[in-house]
Order: structure tokens, then sequence, then C-alpha cells
């Protein structure tokens, strides 16, 4: 179960505040590097909702992303909406496609849910390949983005911009921790964790997984926005399942079921794919090494281990002191 | 479009359907009796067409290169069983997807490593060459020895499963591993005798599709997608769910490409989709 | 409360309930005694709803239910505590009986509050805590819980939602006598608009808070009747105190 913990609060807002120096300090070539960092994290999130908490985890998340980023795309540059309308139905539309594949997968589990996913992504990433309207392989341009020069935002800025996705990042993150803390992300867990006990409860646990993975859409949906208005170009690539692959590395490279872990997750993996790029271009190997390695160390991830330790001396401490907290638990790694 | 047109399809299906059947049976087997879904499968098919791109180079012959690759492609597998398969055993499904995504990363750099980034050929043995007169059309050889080749290994399955010793002792564990262990079976060295030899089907899909597809660093994954969807439409385990879940979805692409071209490409895709709602565990399951 | 007409339930030609019937009032406690074997967690699993029946009639005050799956019967007021225990493992206590409580206030689906913080789910967790001893114990993870702690969590978890009809699977099964006291207490401080239904192997918790007993023997009902009657009745004594396996 998720609890907003101290640590976690401070880690997320030095993680926030070091993507803000690396962006503001550092070139262009930075703050392309730190955009890159937040799609990837606010994906990440989205998919640790659904595999973290909820125990599904998921190989479509990357193309319910590429359903927002398509969509928004079709209404703005294709049917010549407003940017802002054209945003809410991109969001709509990965929240429809998420909530279905949740529905139709909700008897599923294990490795039926993940195959079951990957299948669906890829059919979504298929139809956005062969659609010759919408440019197929080559991807569409022709994108154009939010004119926030009302409030004095100049989007056109990559400095700009990029605190914009911060922001968008923490929003993401916000609004994920207050559903997780709630009855409903509460319940997820023990869907999670025991699934008979939860009907015999009588909670609908087929309803509510579909609907956990119609939220964990919305939020994929925020990555695709910011995908689509980072570049002004979208292509089938987003959907790749190996694109909801990567997004499955950094949460288990970050930490599973923490939220904070997959920010860091994302942090380190885009950090080193560009420095190991400048070295080799076998950076694939290393990523699989890395991954592998995260896993036979226990699964927990760089965050979550950091935690797990942080919690075993602080109870070690406790039974030094045999100073029993009656307040909340600590820990978050169980589920 | 004349009955000689249909022939020609139905040979290209039956082609492509036995190419899936002998990586989706490997697949189908292990996790019936390991419980464990290796997604790198379909890279140890790669291996199978690169090594035997080399080996053919080095001796001359196709032949040679037909039975040694995937005779490397099972040394290579018996090697990941020791050191990840094994011990991922009881890790759930996310460790062992993660670990072998994790598998194809590494096979992918490898193979970029050992043979670069260029698409490379491999020339079918002489004695295939050319086109044969089959059912009133022409049709290659070499095409034509594919399919053997998947019917033989099927008949063969089934002859080993459903006669023989060692058939009863992996059917028996597919049904219930701590019975099949009471019952006095060493269960451990079943399990790394058929994960060997799902590795050494997958190195002989590998060379034997090398001469028409050519090797790529992208065959794995591209073949990895059908591959899993026979797996789950036939049901995971199952012998004859793998060959009916071949068949459909080989004959479905090739005569979908042909029929209904814009369609086709979701067509597997919806059919996956309407299995899972109507039938999660498989149009065949196997027990237990 | 609640009506059974002849039920039965069959697996694959082994019939393991056979043309059931019971009656049981509102606020009434209801002890199902007989052998292994006899169909009492297979009539628990028909009532609940986790398996179907294959002929017969169930009414819960009145409304038939048979066609219900185990989410509706469980948000109908059916609860139900397990033999073996069916808990959430990996978290503590208390979020064990948060989620319970958190699904019988109609709050699973809540999305914005922190529920773990929500006062009528705070005061839920309390009060059940309370009732089935589990008060000091509220942090402890259930994994490592004792098995005595599990056994009270378990039904901690059924009476969390406040049903109507509570089922009770040998819910003193492998725990010593002073649980089984404190269990004997807790029934008898249970409020009577809980109609009780327990599967009890202990003869003397059964005739101690039984107001009926039904006795079942090869899925078919052999007796019904107070606990003196049950006490006197010869059949009863033969198939069942007579093999002597038990407390009695």
């Amino acid at each position: 179960m998720f609890y907003q913990t101290k640590f976690r609060s401070i880690t997320l807002i030095a993680a926030l505040i070091f993507l803000a120096s690396y962006a503001s300090f550092g070139s262009y070539f930075a703050r392309e590097i730190v955009v890159e960092i937040i799609i990837l994290a606010i994906l990440a999130i989205s998919l640790d909702l659904c595999a973290g908490f909820g125990g599904m985890v998921s190989l479509c998340h990357g193309a319910i992303m590429g359903v927002a980023a398509y969509a928004f795309a079709i209404m703005s540059a294709k049917l010549g909406w407003p940017l802002f309308p054209s945003a809410l139905i991109g969001l709509l539309a990965a929240v429809v496609v998420s909530g279905l594949v949740g529905w139709v997968t909700a008897r599923t589990n294990g490795i039926f849910f993940i195959m079951a996913t990957l299948a669906f992504g890829q059919m979504a990433y298929t139809f956005f390949f062969k659609s010759r309207w919408l440019g197929g392989d080559d991807g569409m341009g022709g994108i154009s983005r939010f004119d926030l020069s009302a409030i004095g935002l100049e989007m056109n800025n990559s400095l700009t911009f990029t605190y914009l996705g911060l922001g968008v990042l923490l929003l993401a993150y916000g609004l994920t921790a207050m559903v997780m803390r709630s009855g409903f992300g509460r319940t997820l867990s023990g869907i999670h964790v025991n699934e008979d006990r939860m009907k015999a409860l009588g909670v609908n646990t087929a309803a509510h997984r579909a609907k956990a993975m119609a939220f964990s859409g919305f939020i994929a949906g925020l990555a695709g926005l910011i995908a689509a208005q980072h570049t002004l170009y979208i292509s089938p690539e987003l959907l790749i399942w190996t694109t909801s692959g990567e997004a499955l590395i950094v949460v288990i490279l970050g930490g599973l079921g923490t939220l904070v872990g997959p920010v860091i997750g994302a942090i380190l993996l885009i950090l080193m794919k560009h420095e190991i790029s400048d070295y080799t271009d076998y950076w694939h190997a290393f990523i699989g090494l890395v991954l592998i390695f995260t896993v036979l160390a226990g699964g927990r991830g760089v965050f979550g281990q950091i935690e797990y330790w942080l919690n075993s001396l602080r109870s070690r401490h406790h039974d030094t002191d045999n100073h029993q907290t009656a307040g909340k638990p600590q820990g978050g790694d169980h589920a | 479009m004349d009955l000689s047109f249909w022939i020609l399809q139905f040979l290209n299906a039956m082609q492509y359907s036995m190419l899936l059947f002998l990586l989706s049976i490997g697949l189908t087997v292990i996790f019936g009796l390991l419980h464990f879904v290796n997604l790198a499968h379909a890279s140890l098919y790669m291996m199978g067409a690169y090594i035997g791109i080399s080996v053919a180079a080095l001796t001359g012959s196709f032949w040679a290169a037909f039975f040694l690759a995937p005779v490397i492609v099972t040394l290579i597998g018996a090697m990941l069983y020791f050191t990840l398969i094994d011990r991922m055993r009881t890790a759930g499904p996310m460790n062992q997807v993660l670990v072998t995504f994790g598998l194809i990363f590494i096979f992918l750099d490898l193979v970029r490593m050992g043979w670069g980034d260029i698409a490379l050929g491999l020339d079918g043995p002489q004695s295939l060459s050319g086109t044969t007169r089959f059912l009133g059309v022409d049709y290659p050889a070499y095409r034509l020895f594919i399919i053997a080749l998947g019917l033989g290994v099927m008949t063969t399955m089934w002859f080993i499963l459903s006669r023989t010793q060692i058939g009863v002792m992996i059917r028996a564990s597919v049904e219930n591993t701590n019975m099949a262990a009471a019952m006095g079976i060493n269960v451990s060295t079943l399990f790394f005798l058929v994960f060997c030899f799902g590795c050494a089907l997958a190195g002989l899909a590998g060379v034997a599709a090398a001469p028409i597809l050519s090797a790529t660093t992208t065959m794995g994954i591209t073949i990895l997608i059908p591959t899993l969807i026979v797996v789950v439409i036939g049901g995971l385990g199952s012998l004859e769910g793998a060959i009916a879940g071949s068949i459909i979805i080989g004959f479905m692409e090739t005569f979908g490409a042909v029929m209904i071209p814009s369609f086709s490409a979701v067509l597997t895709y919806v059919l996956l989709a309407v299995v899972l709602i109507w039938r999660p565990q498989g149009l065949i399951p196997a027990r237990g | 409360m609640l009506e059974v007409k002849g039920l039965s339930k069959d697996f694959g030609g082994l019939h393991v309930i056979r043309d059931l019937s019971l009656s049981v009032t509102a606020g009434e406690r209801r002890v199902i005694l007989g052998p292994n074997g006899a169909g009492k967690t297979t009539l628990f699993h028909l009532l609940a709803g986790t398996l179907k029946p294959s002929k017969g009639e169930i009414f819960l005050d009145g409304q038939p239910i048979k066609a219900f799956d185990a989410v509706k019967r469980a948000r109908l007021g059916i609860a139900r505590s397990y033999q073996k225990n069916n808990l959430f493992e990996t978290l503590t206590i208390r979020e064990n009986l948060m989620l319970a409580a958190a699904a019988a206030l109609g709050k699973s689906t809540h999305m914005v509050k922190d529920s773990s913080r929500h006062p009528d789910i705070r005061q839920r967790i309390d009060e059940i805590a309370e009732q089935v001893s589990l008060a000091d114990q509220l942090d402890q993870t259930v994994g490592t819980a004792s098995y005595g702690n599990r056994r009270q969590l378990e039904v901690g978890l059924a009476l969390a939602t406040r049903p109507k009809l509570l089922l009770m699977d040998e819910p003193t099964s492998g725990v010593g006598p002073t649980m089984i006291d404190r269990f004997h207490r807790l029934l008898e401080q249970l409020p009577r608009d809980i109609t009780v239904l327990i599967i009890e192997h202990d003869m003397d918790l059964a005739f101690g808070v039984a107001d009926r007993i039904t006795v079942l023997n090869f899925g078919e009902k052999v007796f019904e009747g107070t606990p003196e009657d049950t006490r006197g009745n010869a059949t009863v004594r033969d198939i069942y105190l007579g093999t002597g396996g038990y407390h009695a």
C-alpha cells in the first residue's frame, strides 16, 4: 500500500530540483535530455500504478501514450480543432483505450495479462504503422505548439518548455499519489494481494482493475501530449512494445510500487543512455545487463533498495528502544 | 485468380505456419513444464540464423550449417539455463519477462558486434535450388523442404509425446510436477532436457529460415509477437494448441494479406482479443 | 432470514450436497455439525456464491439470490470467514481491516481522500480490532503474525463489513483453549441483528453458543434441533460423536 512518506517527498523534490538545474545550467541538448526524462518518468509512473500496485504488468503503456499523442495530433493538425480541446480528446482517447484493454483483460492474470497487453499494444502500433492517412511509418508532423503567451509563457523557449514539463510531471505524480492513497488505490493493492478475499468483501474486482487501467491511461496520456508538443511530430515508434518495455525497465530499476522510484529510474536510464552512447554503440547490451542484475539483486530497484535499508535501520532502532509507533507504517515495498 | 494462385497461397501459408510451429512448440512446452516464459526464445532463433551463416561460410556447406547451428544454439541455451533460467523459475512472470527482455537486448548487441548491422543472406543447398512441380504449380523446392521439415518435427513430437517413456514423463510433469516427482521422475533433468530441445528447435527454425528471409538484427523481435500469439491462442503448454495456433495464424496472415490487405494487419490481434475474452485458457489448453 | 430449498451440488456425479433445506431465523446462531466430507464447507460456498448449486433455491430475506455472484451477495450482507486463513498476507493487520472497512463503507471506489486517515474507516478499524482483540497488533504484517492472531483477523475481516449474515467456517480450528474462550465471548457479545452460521468442531463451543444445530452427513441433513435434543439424539451420536475424533 502506498504512503507518501517524508523520505519519498524529499527524494521527489530533490529529483525535480536536480532536473530543473540540469536544464537551466546546461545547454539546449541538456534540456532535450530533461524532456526525454520527463516523458519516460510520467509513463513509468503510470505503469507503476498498474504493475506495482495492481500487479498488472502491462506491455501496452507505450501504445496508450501513443494513442493520446495521435488523437491529439489528428484533432489539431488533421481536423483543425483548437489545441486545448484536442488535448482533452487525446487524454480521453487514452482513458477509453486503456479502460477497454483493462476491461477485456480483467479476467486474465500473470503471464496471460502480459501477453494480452503486448498484443493489444502491437495492434495499435500496427494500426498507426499501416495507416496511410496518418503518414504510416513516416509518422505525422504539422502539430502546432500551445500558445501560452497570454499568461506570459513562451513555449518555443526550450527552458520554459522544460519547466512546464516538470510541472506536468509533478502533477502526474501528485494525482497518482492521491489516488493510490485513496480507498480506490488501496483496494487495488488489496486485489493484487488477494483477489478472492476482495471479492468476498463485496468489491467488483474486474471493474476495479479496468478503472485503474483507465486512470493509468490518463497519466500515460499526459506523457503522450508532452511527446507530441516536444517534437511537434509523432511516429508509430511511440507505440511499439519495446517503448513499454523500456518503461517497465525504468520502473524496476527505480523501485516497483514506490511511485518515486520510476522518476529516479527514468533519470538514471536516460542519463546512462547518453553517457554510454558517447563511448560505445552497444548501449542495449549494457541496459540488458543492468536489468538482469537489478532483478537478480532482489528486484527492489535503486530507490526501493535504499528505502528498504532505511526501514530496516529504523525498525532495528525501534526494537532496541522497545518503542512502538502506533502511527502510520513507513514501508511500502510490499504492495 | 485461378486455382494455381490459391494453391500457391496455400503452400506459402503452410511454410509460414511450419516456421511458427517450430518456434512456438519449444516456447509452449517450456512454459507447460517449467512455467517459464522465455521472450529470448526468438533471440535464439536469430542466433540460429547468424550462426548458420557463419558455419556455412566456414565449411562451404549448407547442410553443415543446418545440423551444427541447432547444436550451438542448444549449447547457448544450456548456458542460459544454468546461469538464469533455472533460478528464475519461481520468480514470477514479471521478473521472467524482465530478465528475458534483458537477454533480448544482449543478444541484439551480440549479433551487431559479431555480424554487424546489415542483413546477411544464406544460400540454400544446391540440391534444393530452383522450383519443383507440386500440386500442379511450380514452387521453390527449398520452401517445400521447410514444409516437410515442419510436418516431420510435428509427427516426431507427437510420436515422442504419445508413444514413448519420456513422452509419458513429460505429459505427467506438465499435468502435475509434484506428483511426477513423487513417482520417481527426475524432474530437474527432464526440465533441462526439454529446455535444450526447445532451444534446438529455435536454432533449427533460424537456420532454416535464413535462406528465405535473410538474417537481420530485428528478425527475432519480428517473429516473437506472432509466436506468442500462437502460444496464447493455442493454449500455453499444449502441443495440439501449438499446432492449431500455428496453422490458424499462418493461414490468417497469408490469406488475410491477399484477400483483405487493408485489414489483415490487425486481424490476428482481433482474433487474439476474441480468444482472450471467450476462452482465456486457449483453444486446446494443456491439462493440469 | 435465510431459506434454502432443495439445494444440491454434484461434482461430476459425486453428490456433495443432496436436497438440502434449511430455514434460519433472523438473529439466530446456527451451528453446522458433521464429519469431514459431510459437505459443510461446500454449503458455505453455495451460500456465499463462490460455487453454483446444481439444483435448488436460496433466499435471503425472501429475495432469491441464486443467480447472484459472490460480489453481489457480499454487498447484500453475506460475509464469510474461512477455515484456512485467506488474508492479505503482505499487508499489516490495520491495512487488512482498512480494506474491509473501506469496502463496507462504500469508500473503496473513492479516489481523493487518503483512506488510512478517513475518520469513519479508522473508527471501524478500532472497533473491530477491539472486538477481535487485535488492538495491540494492528501494525504487524499478517505474514509474520502468530497463527492465533491470523485466526482472529480472519473473523475480524468478516465482521468489519457489518454483515447481516455471517458464515464462519471453523473459526477456532487449530487454536488453544484461551482463544476458544475469547471467541466464545465474542460470539455472545455480537449484536442480535447479525445472523450467524458456524461450522464448528469444538463441541463445548457448539453447544454453548448454538440456538439450533444442523447435522450433515454425506451431504444430507440428518438431524436438526436444539443443543439439548442434539446431545440426546442417537443418530447424531452414531455418525458424529461416536467417531470420537473431536473434543467432546
